[in-house]
């Protein structure tokens, strides 16, 4: 038994070896080292491992996020939401929304937003006469968002397929809208949108600094990019806890409800590789935004990075 | 074929958007010299040292564009080269001062809130996210009106002492001076009228306490320096405590007046100026008798320890 053991221990030692190999063959093709979760892969392998990672993940995405953060994700979220307050007649591009909570949230913010000003608005409106009331409400009775809309591009379709379905399912149809596309190479002109927002998403994204310059170059002058992201937690005790929780749990919970152990190894995996505040703040500065600054939540779990396109 | 599809579609992108190829060429140094999409040149004069054929070819966007302008200055950023900072370009505050200067317009409909500053940002051409960089409360906004009504009332004080100078009027008396003072600085609230509570109260927010009270001290130390406030002791506080009750107040009174052009707050800020200058007759007199009072305090100190002195060497 130790022999055979040995042998196949032999084996996958020959394997590990010849991979490195094969790489370097492919490697001139297929591009540069990237990382993998802890693994090193070419761009290419990147990006299909992560397709694969998403495609399978999509139908249990929303039970996953709730479990293995508790539900915090929610309140993450929100205070997102929160932190964009967007008026109504808002543009906003959701980029990897493809599940469309940051869609959703939107939508509810800007139709409470609304309905506040409808109310201020007729609180106003009560020094005028009949006639000028009844054109008001002439020119106000068609939007109940104001002209907001988002749009949600995913580069994933199983994502925009759940999406959508939840929005069916919710009851969300007006000014939302689904698009497939690559955050890297985003299929939209210059300047249409007034905010660009990228929840949990830009981790996975293969080229970052690209997606940057599409954020960059979407967004109108004045435009505002929105990050939400798992960044690095500087305490050290918290840091020792996050880490037992994340390596220890969250495969168990993805085996267990999801019955994927290896894309929630990554995940987690993908978290640690993630660069840490300061230095997606350069990365975005160097994109060209301005006023760039970001806000811990949880001690430095998540991070919310924003800036102007000035 | 998903390789072939993939890069025959980005292929067509390229095409389609026509500046990928120039984009292309462009590496990380020069990405940040790029052109900012809104803060506008200040001046023409300082000739660009990187003008390269691949900037030049950047659309300029239409906002603050002037046609026939050469592109395009350093970008004023704090990552930006060799420390040429905000000499081209207006800088991010004087980008917020002209947002929250054309968000005022919007003040009386939508209240001293992040809308407003939407609005403003919108007819500046700049997209209603900007609002973004400042407070959703609207404080930032507040202060700047305050701010700026300040510089104006201090420029209508500047202007009269010039007048009295050159000797085309006549220098006022101080309590017609500090009233004049008080209602044109309050006359400014006049278009805001409505939605001023809101803006006190939000003043009165701890986070804008300190801020707001030092515009508020400002203010007041103008008044009296316009008004030949030359002192030096302990008067100089007694004035400026004086003078603050009376804004404080008079603004109240303002604020629930309905008379036609608020003539009740204008007789009220008589009264109360009158009051004052009242009181400092009396105020001198209780500092001559607490003067009085205190020598008497010395003399009687000096001879008890006279006497005490006297006592030891004996």
């Amino acid at each position: 038994a130790a022999a055979g053991l040995c042998r196949c221990c032999a084996l996958l030692r020959h394997r590990g070896a010849l991979r490195p190999l094969c790489g370097s063959v492919r490697g001139l093709a297929a591009g540069p080292e990237m990382h993998f979760g802890f693994q090193t892969v070419t761009e290419e392998e990147r990006r299909e491992k992560i397709n694969q990672v998403f495609e399978s993940v999509a139908k249990k995405y929303d039970i996953m996020n709730d479990s293995m953060t508790l539900g915090i994700h929610r309140v993450w979220k929100d205070i997102f939401m929160h932190k964009m307050n967007p008026t109504p007649g808002t543009l906003l591009l959701d980029v990897a929304g493809g599940t469309g909570d940051i869609a959703f949230r939107f939508i509810n913010y800007v139709r409470s937003a609304r309905e506040l000003q409808l109310q201020r608005r007729l609180r106003h409106h009560q020094d005028l006469s009949w006639q000028e009331i009844a054109e008001s409400y002439q020119e106000d009775k068609s939007s109940s968002l104001g002209d907001s809309q988002v749009v949600v591009c995913d580069i994933n379709k199983e994502m925009l397929k759940v999406g959508k379905q939840k929005a069916q399912h919710l009851g969300y149809s007006e000014g939302l809208s689904w698009v497939l596309g690559n955050a890297e190479e985003l299929p939209f002109d210059d300047e249409k949108f007034d905010v660009y927002t990228i929840a949990f998403g830009i981790r996975n994204v293969t080229r970052i600094d690209l997606a940057l310059e599409e954020a960059f170059r979407v967004l109108k002058p004045g435009g505002r990019f929105l990050c939400l992201e798992f960044s690095q937690v500087s305490n050290p005790l918290l840091s020792r806890l996050y880490d037992l929780y994340s390596f220890q749990v969250i495969p168990v919970l993805g085996e267990v409800i999801a019955g994927d152990w290896k894309s929630y190894q990554y995940l987690v995996e993908s978290i640690r590789r993630f660069p840490p505040q300061e230095e997606l703040k350069a990365m975005i500065e160097d994109a060209g935004f301005s006023k760039v600054d970001y806000q811990n939540l949880n001690w430095g779990i998540v991070a919310i990075h924003s800036g102007f396109k000035l | 074929k998903m390789a072939a599809a993939g890069s025959l579609r980005r292929a067509g992108w390229r095409l389609w958007r026509g500046r990928a190829a120039v984009r292309c060429q462009l590496s990380p140094p020069q990405r940040a010299l790029r052109a900012s999409a809104v803060l506008r040149r200040v001046s023409d004069e300082q000739k660009e040292p990187f003008a390269s054929s691949s900037q030049q070819q950047f659309d300029s966007h239409p906002t603050d564009h002037q046609p026939g302008q050469e592109p395009h200055g350093p970008r004023p950023s704090y990552t930006g080269q060799g420390g040429q900072e905000s000499e081209d370009y207006e800088s991010e505050e004087q980008l917020q001062h002209r947002i929250l200067t054309a968000a005022l317009e919007f003040v009386p409909e939508h209240g001293w809130t992040a809308e407003a500053i939407a609005e403003g940002a919108k007819t500046l051409g700049l997209s209603v996210a900007a609002a973004g960089m400042f407070c959703s409360d609207g404080s930032e906004l507040i202060l700047h009106f305050v701010s700026q009504c300040n510089t104006k009332l201090s420029e209508l004080m500047e202007q009269e002492q010039k007048l009295v100078q050159l000797g085309e009027a006549e220098k006022k008396p101080t309590d017609q001076f500090l009233r004049d003072a008080v209602e044109a600085r309050l006359r400014m609230l006049i278009p805001y009228i409505e939605k001023w509570p809101q803006a006190l109260s939000i003043l009165l927010l701890p986070r804008n306490i300190p801020s707001g009270l030092n515009l508020l001290t400002s203010m007041i130390d103008d008044i009296w320096h316009y008004a030949g406030d030359q002192s030096t002791d302990f008067n100089w506080y007694t004035r400026r405590a004086v003078l603050t009750g009376i804004y404080n107040t008079t603004e109240l009174v303002m604020m629930q007046d309905s008379s036609p052009d608020f003539e009740d707050t204008w007789r009220f800020l008589e009264n109360r100026v009158a009051d004052a200058m009242s009181m400092r007759d009396t105020a001198s007199q209780v500092q001559s008798t607490g003067e009085a009072v205190v020598q008497g305090l010395m003399g009687a100190a000096v001879t008890v320890s006279k006497a005490e002195s006297s006592q030891v060497v004996r």
